[in-house]
């Protein structure tokens, strides 16, 4: 009798068990090196919705640090696929992206990502899903808002050396020069450089109407708060860095005046409805500021968990499931352009100096022509 | 690996590591093996020139980069194959080691250090700006995995083997490199350069070889590195490669190529075994390099023994041979630092199997006399014979090969050698190191490390490198400083004896109870001039010598 009770017993806990955790979905973002505060982002994004949709599927997430070289990349990837995953939310670095890729394509697990970099979906790897929209979206309506609001005619560019400055500087360069307002200065930073004095001293050579910036979240701030203490009133049009509350948090209010920035996104701007309370739920649970990088990956796993929730199990069943349907996340209406670009909306948002919230100045939908 | 029980632990790790490979390892396991091994091919080529040769060269981080963007070009630019891409591999790098090889060696430590990292900076702004041939930031993607003929190597068991093969060769690279010999000059050349020169070591040739190969171990793993992650990009060439190869070496232990392999396994191993901390495995990481490094001070090597020669009989060592006879002749040397002539105009000779007293105050010109004769300064007027050759202001180790060796006032030793070991490292091809320690008097200490000997047997130990390497004439610069009588004593009739061999000796020393009675002839200098020269009893009387140096004569 009691050998029976036992097995019983036994029986409901391991029963109970794999309920409890029937899959485990990594998590592979670099939360240390120079990307760390956007790979916290997207690792907090995707934490927070296999955590408010997934338990259910008795899903859970595995966090691993990928840093920010294509090498610890790989080998976190390796070891996630020990556990033959259906799917892995993956780096937003781009030579991170390219060394998983073939790797993931070969083992047949999806990706999903908030990376930017352009060639993650252009070599023919039918396994990547891009929840963030990338510079053939975001550097479009930069370049519009530039031209369009602000009346630019001769915008000076200052972007990084990494490969996400170099893919938004070539689409920047050749869109305002289509817009009819080709750059007058351009120069590439190095992601180590504190002292930006130089470079904007050369810009103002050539004498510019706007800064446009494409630049990690450090370097943005650098640039600004040594314009603004140089009195460069100029206005500043930034890439997506600039959106984020903790790129912000670097700045004061009115050395935040004039600058406005492009994003996917910008949840603390959002004053209600869903995206409010998902900003709600999330300084909860992280004690800090969500950012587009973070609602874009909270959107993509919940879409991965409705792909869940519609029958696909298997990764091949995800990634068709991923590749064929639309859904509408708090950020936007996510769907495939074919080669796994989900994301194709984005929005300018402006500080007016006196806060480190910014407003939505504009919304830019579908613009590569997708939906 | 001196004893038995550690080589025994060694082996059966090696084994035991093989059939978890073989037999037990997943893939991912298999990836971190791979990795570990191409980061031990590295560390095994910064092994040679930082851990053997002590030079800090920042440039290793970039030879591995380079080696992978060659290999990456190799292959889709040139559509190279495998083994094509792996000698680009090698290639580049080595080739960009000899080009600035011949400049940045002559460098001391610390600008050698800054002059390899501009060069790895430099690198790394041309991969990363020189986007049409590189890539830019993204880099080169799509570099393909390894294949040759029917065989695949792409990942896997395969992928492992390969690496870990090229481990085992460049092990062997590194064992031909300093085994033996070449092993103890390199170790004499790390601690005692100026003596190593000076003993006939070609430094230069030694530091351009080691350069160069070590590049050639890092395209090598660099090469490897790229078909296995199959992208190239910028990451390959920032400081933290470099970083994390040196802190492989240091850990493992610097001098030992099995520690550049422990090194690698543990560092590339750490990381994974402490991803279970989530957010603190850095913290845990560094918390256990930071325990490695303290509690470890030889290594991860030193736990399995220093190696070391076996211990020499030295009854039995042959007679050492004699001297080919040399008479050195200086004629008008001068020499000048800035405004300061130190020597002016001397002029002296010394015949073989001659005892030439040097003496003077401080400051009159003797150690730069020696140093002219030994080709560590250069004079800026007159000349030097050594027989017929003229040996003015040619290199130290030309000096030394031609027959003129030299002691230094301080002595100049390789600590961590045996003084068997020091004398071997510079024995010149036909003589015994065993014989001239036996000569020199230290027969009981040969297995002794030089870094415990008392100040008078080092200075014997001086004495037995020179003979042994092969010196007709020796230089001795106070040699019988804090000597006692009883070891003065012995000091003057080893050189007794071997001027009686032969020999000739330029022998400085202020102990005038010591020199006067052992010099055939003695040259007294004053700024830099010779105001007296005859012999001990002549010279000791001359009232330009007592003005100059003695304050009254002594005898």
């Amino acid at each position: 009798m009691f050998l029976k009770s036992a097995a019983v017993a036994l029986t409901a806990l391991l029963a109970t068990s794999l309920t409890a955790k029937a899959e485990t979905i990594p998590v592979l973002v670099p939360i240390t090196g120079f990307l760390s505060l956007e790979g916290t982002s997207q690792r907090n994004g995707a934490v927070l919705a296999i955590e408010r949709y997934g338990k259910d599927l008795g899903l859970d997430a595995e966090v691993t640090d990928t840093g920010t070289s294509p090498e610890g990349a790989v080998t976190a990837l390796r070891r996630a696929l020990e556990d033959k995953p259906s799917a892995a939310v993956a780096s937003m670095l781009g030579t991170q992206m390219l060394a998983m890729l073939p790797i993931a394509g070969r083992a047949g697990v999806p990706l999903l990502t908030v990376s930017g970099t352009a060639k993650i979906t252009e070599i023919g790897i039918p396994w990547v899903f891009r929840f963030f929209p990338g510079d053939s979206v975001v550097k479009v309506a930069q370049a519009r808002y530039a031209i369009e609001e602000l009346g630019a005619k001769r915008p000076a560019l200052l972007h990084q050396t990494t490969a996400y400055g170099q893919s938004g500087a070539e689409h920047l360069r050749r869109i305002m020069r289509e817009l009819g307002a080709p750059l007058v200065f351009e120069e590439a930073i190095d992601i180590s450089v504190k002292d930006m004095l130089p470079a904007l001293t050369r810009m103002q050579e050539a004498k510019p109407d706007l800064i446009l910036l494409h630049l990690h979240s450090g370097s943005t701030a650098l640039v600004i708060r040594q314009a603004r203490d140089q009195n460069i009133a100029l206005p500043i049009l930034a890439g997506s860095a600039m959106h984020q509350p903790t790129t912000a948090a670097l700045l004061e209010p009115k050395q935040l005046a004039g600058v406005c920035a492009e994003s996917a996104s910008s949840p603390i701007s959002e004053p209600e409805g869903q995206v409010e309370d998902f900003t709600a739920e999330y300084r909860a649970r992280f004690g800090t500021e969500p950012d587009a990088f973070a609602l874009a990956q909270y959107d993509g796993v919940s879409m991965l968990i409705a792909a869940k929730n519609a029958g696909a199990r298997t990764a091949a069943e995800v990634r068709d499931w991923l590749a064929s349907n639309s859904y509408d996340g708090l950020a936007m209406t996510y769907k495939s352009d074919g080669k796994g670009n989900m994301a194709h909306d984005a929005v300018v948002v402006c500080y007016d100096g006196k806060s480190a919230v910014p407003v939505i100045k504009r919304r830019y939908e579908n613009v590569s022509g997708v939906k | 690996m001196s004893d038995p029980r550690s080589r025994l632990a060694l082996g059966v790790a090696a084994i035991a590591l093989a059939l978890y490979a073989l037999f037990f390892a997943g893939d991912y396991a298999l990836h971190v093996l791979t990795r570990a091994g191409i980061y031990a091919i590295a560390a095994i080529g910064y092994q040679l020139i930082f851990g053997r040769l002590g030079a800090l060269s920042l440039a290793q981080g970039c030879f591995f980069g380079l080696g992978a963007y060659a290999a990456g070009l190799g292959a889709l630019e040139l559509g190279l194959g495998f083994p094509l891409t792996l000698a680009a591999g090698v290639l580049l790098p080595s080739l960009l080691a000899a080009l600035i090889a011949i400049p940045v060696l002559r460098l001391a430590s610390h600008y050698f250090a800054l002059a390899t990292l501009g060069i790895a900076q430099l690198a790394l702004l041309v991969a990363t700006n020189w986007t049409d041939v590189t890539g830019g930031a993204n880099g080169l993607y799509g570099v393909p995995p390894i294949e040759t003929g029917t065989l695949s190597f792409g990942h896997g068991l395969p992928l492992t083997l390969l690496v870990w093969a090229c481990v085992g060769l460049a092990l062997t690279v590194s064992h031909r490199m300093t085994a033996g010999q070449r092993g103890l000059k390199v170790e004499t050349l790390r601690e005692a350069p100026l003596a190593a020169a000076a003993l006939g070591i070609d430094g230069s040739a030694i530091r351009f070889r080691f350069f160069v190969a070590s590049a050639a171990l890092g395209g090598l793993a660099g090469a490897l590195q790229a078909h296995a992650v199959g992208v190239v990009s910028p990451d390959v060439l920032q400081f933290h490669v470099l970083v994390l190869i040196l802190a492989m070496t240091v850990i493992g232990g610097r001098a030992s190529p099995l520690g550049a392999v422990l090194g690698a396994l543990l560092l590339v191993h750490l990381p994974e075994w402490f991803r279970d901390f989530a957010d603190y495995y850095l913290v845990v990481y560094g918390a256990a390099l930071l325990a490695a490094i303290i509690f470890l001070p030889r290594g991860l090597a030193g736990l399995f023994g220093k190696s070391e020669m076996p211990p020499v009989e030295t009854a039995d060592a042959e007679a050492p041979r004699d001297p080919a006879p040399h008479t050195l002749s200086v004629e008008t040397v001068s020499k000048r630092f800035g405004g300061v002539t130190a020597l002016d105009s001397v002029s002296l000779t010394l015949a073989p199997g001659e005892i030439l007293g040097l003496i003077g105050p401080n400051g009159s010109g003797k150690t730069t006399l020696v140093n002219l004769l030994s080709g560590i300064d250069k004079p800026d007027g007159g000349r030097i014979l050594l027989g017929d050759a003229d040996i003015t202001g040619k290199p130290p180790e030309y000096i030394a090969r031609s027959g003129l060796c030299r002691s230094f006032q301080h002595p100049q030793i390789a600590p961590d050698l045996t003084v068997l070991e020091s004398v071997e490292a510079v024995t010149a091809e036909g003589e015994s190191a065993a014989a001239r320690v036996t000569e020199a008097g230290l027969s009981d200490r040969a297995n002794e490390n030089a870094g415990t000997l008392p100040p008078a047997a080092l200075k014997h130990l001086e004495i037995a490198r020179a003979l042994a390497a092969g010196a007709s004439v020796l230089a001795l610069d106070e040699p019988a400083a804090g000597m006692n009588e009883v070891e003065r004593a012995n000091l003057a009739a080893l050189l007794k004896r071997l001027a009686d061999a032969g020999h000739g000796i330029l022998l400085i020393d202020h102990a005038m109870d010591f020199l006067l009675p052992l010099a055939d002839r003695v040259i007294c200098l004053s700024a830099g001039r010779v105001v007296a020269e005859g012999t001990p009893a002549d010279v000791a009387r001359d009232p330009a010598a007592i003005n100059a140096y003695f304050g009254e004569s002594p005898l």
